[in-house]
């Protein structure tokens, strides 16, 4: 029964806090987000794509750590597949049960709480939320070079996380920010991927071009995909050479 | 007559750990014939492990060259890998919750065998090790000597030249060690070589014997 928990528990943990934010959405009326129905589209689209972003970016290092700790990792390392490949594909099955979670947590918002999905333009959603997938990827293998070198999965993907869900507008616009921080927003994919699925999916006004977010999205994955690959393996090349690899 | 081309060949090996002042390993050279069983012993924390490890990829020396049939442990990685079979020490490696026959077709796939190889792989394998009746039981509900038996079976699917052997009797019973046995001459017989580490031979049969001592290599 373990593996089914494993999809319930995160989708139980997401209707609560799609719940939890229709009551909030009901004290919010401020002109930067609308009505409280408009707030409660907003913050529920930011929830899903926390969730994407939390499967890449935090479960794929800790299963790597698992892995080290049980002394399998010695084996992916050791196999012909290679450790790089394989904790590549540590990112397959947490991200496709985040998506599966996501669309099970809209469902839910759109039958409890009268979100209105936008037809057909949510489709959209599909191919720019794997390109925002695979921005987001790099990330989980940076942290995962980490854990490589320094043995530790959740500190860093944890700051990771913290950051991208307060400077990234997963919660409320990044236009509230203080100035002098809200440059962050601009400089990772997480804000660009937000303001797209929202727009596409329950038609929030887009502060900038559509096509914009789109081509920052791809850039993002095609600078930090090489980025991490190269991390990655230079992270196994000092293991190797520290003697460090498969140490726990 | 000419000699024949070392399966593995270890020249000058050197490695040192931080903070300690004497070598683990100091300019060790080796060379692992086909068909040959060679057996490492030495006490415990004398670099037994790290020498295996070395060979197998794991540690890049400090100084020194590895080959395992020619092939660099990095420059030529999936070919190197593929021809190498490890068993560490301990009982670690294994996935809890999946069966015997799971184990092996996940690391028929990591191996990279071909998908028209893989059943047949896995049939022998199993057999070679007797692992048949434990097929479809998880590995954490069978026993030490057992999963044992499944680290084995691992290090030998896909048929590698080279098998590295740390401490390959833990928790085997005579008819595991048999087994072992069994499957150690199969590998000598088409072409593949062994190197076995442990503290002793624990009476089994080797074409040579070496010593670690110091960080260095010596015929027993």
């Amino acid at each position: 029964m373990s593996y089914p928990f494993s999809f319930v528990t995160p989708l139980v943990s997401a209707m609560f806090g799609v719940t939890l934010f229709h009551y909030i959405a009901q004290l919010v009326h401020a002109p930067t987000v609308g009505t409280p129905d408009q707030y409660f589209a907003y913050v529920v689209v930011g929830i899903v794509i926390l969730g994407v972003l939390t499967s890449a970016v935090g479960t794929p290092p800790a299963v790597l750590r698992q892995e080290l700790v049980a002394g399998t990792f010695e084996r992916l390392v050791l196999s012909p597949f290679g450790a790089v490949r394989s904790a590549v594909c540590m990112m397959g099955f947490p991200l496709v049960r985040a998506v599966l979670i996501g669309v099970a947590t809209l469902a839910f918002a759109d039958v409890a709480f009268g979100l209105h999905l936008r037809w057909p333009d949510s489709l959209l959603a599909i191919p720019v939320g794997a390109l925002a997938a695979v921005a987001f990827a790099p990330f989980g293998l940076a942290v995962s070079a980490s854990v490589i070198l320094f043995k530790r999965a959740t500190v860093v993907s944890t700051l990771v996380i913290s950051a991208m869900s307060l400077l990234a507008g997963a919660y409320f616009p990044v236009s509230l920010l203080p100035a002098w921080i809200r440059w962050t927003s601009d400089v990772q994919p997480f804000t660009p991927a937000t303001e797209l699925m929202r727009h596409l999916m329950v038609g929030t006004a887009m502060t900038g071009s559509a096509w914009l977010d789109v081509l920052k999205l791809a850039a993002f994955a095609a600078v930090l995909l090489p980025a991490a690959g190269v991390a990655l393996t230079g992270a196994v090349q000092m293991g190797r050479r520290r003697g460090t690899l498969i140490e726990y | 007559m000419t000699a024949l081309t070392p399966v593995l060949r270890l020249d000058g090996i050197s490695k040192r750990w931080p903070k300690v002042p004497s070598p683990v390993l100091a300019d060790v050279s080796l060379g692992v014939e086909p068909g040959s069983l060679v057996f490492i012993g030495g006490a415990n924390g004398v670099g037994k492990t790290t020498l295996l490890r070395v060979a197998a990829g794991l540690i890049a020396p400090d100084s020194g060259e590895i080959r395992v049939g020619g092939l660099h442990p990095v420059r030529d990685r999936r070919a190197y890998q593929s021809r190498v079979g490890f068993l560490p020490a301990g009982t670690s490696g294994l996935y809890a919750r999946l069966t015997v026959a799971a184990h092996l077709r996940l690391w028929s796939r990591l191996a990279m065998l071909p998908r028209g190889r893989r059943e047949h792989a896995i049939e022998a394998t199993a057999a070679c090790f007797d692992l048949e009746p434990l097929l479809e039981r998880r590995v954490d509900r069978i026993s030490m000597g057992q999963r044992q038996r499944v680290r084995l079976a691992m290090s030998f699917l896909h048929e590698p030249a080279l098998v590295l052997l740390d401490e390959p009797l833990t928790s085997l019973d005579d008819a595991g060690a048999e087994l072992l046995t069994g499957a150690l001459g199969e590998l000598a017989a088409r072409g593949g070589a062994a190197l076995w580490c442990a503290p002793d031979p624990a009476g089994a049969s080797f074409d040579r014997s070496y010593w670690l001592e110091h960080g260095e290599l010596t015929p027993a």
